[in-house]
């Protein structure tokens, strides 16, 4: 039971913080994102090529595990740099595609979006093969944190756990960002109605272009946490892509609050699903909560009512 | 002297092919209340609109100070002095008080800046409710606050849509007695209003316009009794 909490925790923070970027584009641009996934894809691949870059550049050629995990500092480095790349490849993708249809309907940019996610996905195909990647070889030793006989025990490896604060520290420093500083203000104001967000004063496609920037970046900090816990492959975004939008409907769709609870609450009920229902089906416990909570709270938890 | 604001045969409107605005001319002067009058339907938000840079025009010109800022972004209409107050949604409900009033002052330069202080003693209810979300202010207090919210950027003309609608004959008089004491301070005003009387109560002058043109202009004084104002109002030619 233990066992089956911690693993859907470590599975929520992956979603949380997929979730999390979906629903500030939903909030702000006003469309479904389906190629939110596809960013956490590319995270993980950009962050192959960066590691490799960096052990390059510092001479090593192999990296040192760092005290407990199953990888160096080379892999920080590489991850920071993987999500400064997706950010830049989102404003691209904004550049080229969603700038030039905003004006139009949202579901041109669901649309759009679809095709976006497709391109992506196939792009990183062509690049990177279809074969699953690693960061490291390393194998972890998980640490018994509670003994075998209390509800079946606890053993959690120390990339888990780190997988877990990390993304615990992101959400707190987002919640900073948006309810302290000038940018989340103007995220927020922008969101709840862009025109006046302009006569105030607030340059929205400024607005926009931080929204990508700190929505992929989360995503690629979610794909190498993948990356690191299990194994990097092209439909990595893909297959998470469904519980990322149940999460943040679940939350109610626009609250990065919710998002973040509803990624806890997906990555949760997949995993104590397991046993009642077989792995195959753990995904379809995800909806059968999400359609639970919206018969209750049609605008999700922490939704705005309509 | 130069003009506050000026707007110069503006043509515009929403979609490409349908002109709301069509050669629309109006100037306030540094220190006035301006009302600018007229049936539904004549123009009067789509050109302070338009001014604000939130719908396109097509030619003419909008001067603030004598300076041209005719087609700039809307948000950079705000550093350059211009501030707006649209009809509805004036302010960000899901923001506190606090949070609406910080945001528009951090978005301008710290010259441009005016006191949070100051505001709240312009508008002591706005000081008792500062950690309330505004959307759960009265309409007299989110009036108020989408006053505040533009003087925080201390613009040199105020632009106001409509700032009496949905609000009692009582909260009217309340607000316009800010605007007026909005005025006293140095800012020029020009006021979009459906309630001619109270509009006129406070302006200097007025602007009537209709189908899109000013059809008449002059001191508020002269224009309470002005026949022609009725005859625009119910579609005949002044």
């Amino acid at each position: 039971m233990l066992q089956l909490v911690a693993d859907g925790l470590v599975v929520g923070s992956v979603i949380a913080l997929g979730a999390v970027g979906l629903t500030l584009t939903y909030s702000i641009l006003r469309f479904a994102n389906f190629g939110q996934g596809e960013f956490m894809t590319w995270g993980a691949y950009f962050a192959v090529s960066t590691l490799a870059f960096v052990l390059a550049v510092t001479g090593g050629g192999v990296m040192e595990p760092l005290g407990p995990f199953s990888f160096g500092w080379q892999l920080i480095v590489a991850m920071l740099l993987a999500a400064a790349l997706t950010a830049i490849l989102a404003l691209v993708v904004d550049w080229l595609l969603f700038r030039r249809l905003r004006r139009g309907n949202a579901i041109t940019l669901v649309i759009a979006s679809f095709g976006a996610a497709l391109a992506l996905r196939n792009l990183v195909q062509f690049l990177y093969g279809t074969l699953p990647e690693y960061y490291s070889r390393e194998i972890q030793i998980a640490i018994r944190l509670v003994p075998r006989d209390v509800m079946g025990g606890l053993r959690v490896t120390p990339d888990q756990m780190l997988v877990i604060g990390l993304t615990l520290v992101l959400m707190l420093a987002l919640q900073w960002l948006l309810t302290r500083t000038t940018l989340g203000r103007a995220m927020r104001a922008t969101a709840m109605n862009p025109a006046l967000a302009r006569v105030a004063g607030v340059d929205v496609e400024g607005v926009i272009r931080a929204t990508w920037v700190i929505g992929a970046a989360l995503a690629a900090i979610a794909g190498v946490f993948v990356g690191i816990t299990l194994q990097i492959r092209p439909m990595l975004g893909f297959d998470l892509l469904l519980p990322l939008f149940a999460a943040a409907i679940l939350g109610g769709i626009g609250s990065v609050r919710g998002a973040v609870v509803g990624g806890y609450i997906v990555g949760l009920a997949e995993s104590l699903s397991v046993p009642l229902v077989g792995a195959e089906y753990r995904a379809a416990t995800a909806f059968a909560v999400l359609i639970g909570i919206l018969l209750l709270r049609p605008n999700g938890l922490f939704g705005a009512r309509a | 002297m130069t003009a506050a604001l000026e707007m110069a045969a503006i043509e515009g409107g929403y979609e490409p092919g349908l002109p709301i605005l069509r050669g629309a001319s109006l100037s306030v002067a540094p220190g006035e209340i301006v009302a600018l009058l007229g049936p539904n339907g004549a123009g009067k938000s789509t050109l302070v609109k338009a001014a604000a840079g939130l719908v396109p025009v097509w030619s003419g010109r909008v001067m603030l100070g004598g300076r041209d800022i005719t087609g700039l972004a809307a948000h950079r209409m705000v550093h350059e002095g211009l501030g707006f107050v649209p009809q509805t949604e004036n302010v960000f409900a899901n923001l506190s008080v606090l949070e609406n009033l910080q945001l528009a002052s951090a978005l301008v330069a710290r010259k441009r800046r005016l006191d949070l202080g100051r505001m709240f003693e312009l508008f002591p209810d706005l000081d008792r409710q500062r950690k309330l979300e505004a959307g759960r202010l009265s309409g007299g207090q989110r009036q108020m606050l989408a006053v505040a919210r533009a003087l925080v950027a201390s613009p040199s003309v105020l632009m106001l849509d409509e700032p009496s609608a949905g609000l009692s004959p009582k909260l009217v008089g309340v607000v316009f007695e800010r605007l007026k004491a909005v005025r006293d301070t140095g800012v020029t005003i020009l006021l979009v209003e459906q309630n001619v009387k109270a509009a006129l109560a406070i302006a200097d002058r007025a602007v009537v316009l209709v189908e899109g043109r000013e059809r008449l202009e002059g001191p508020a004084a002269e224009l309470v009794n002005d026949p022609r104002m009725a005859a625009l109002y119910l579609g005949a030619a002044a």
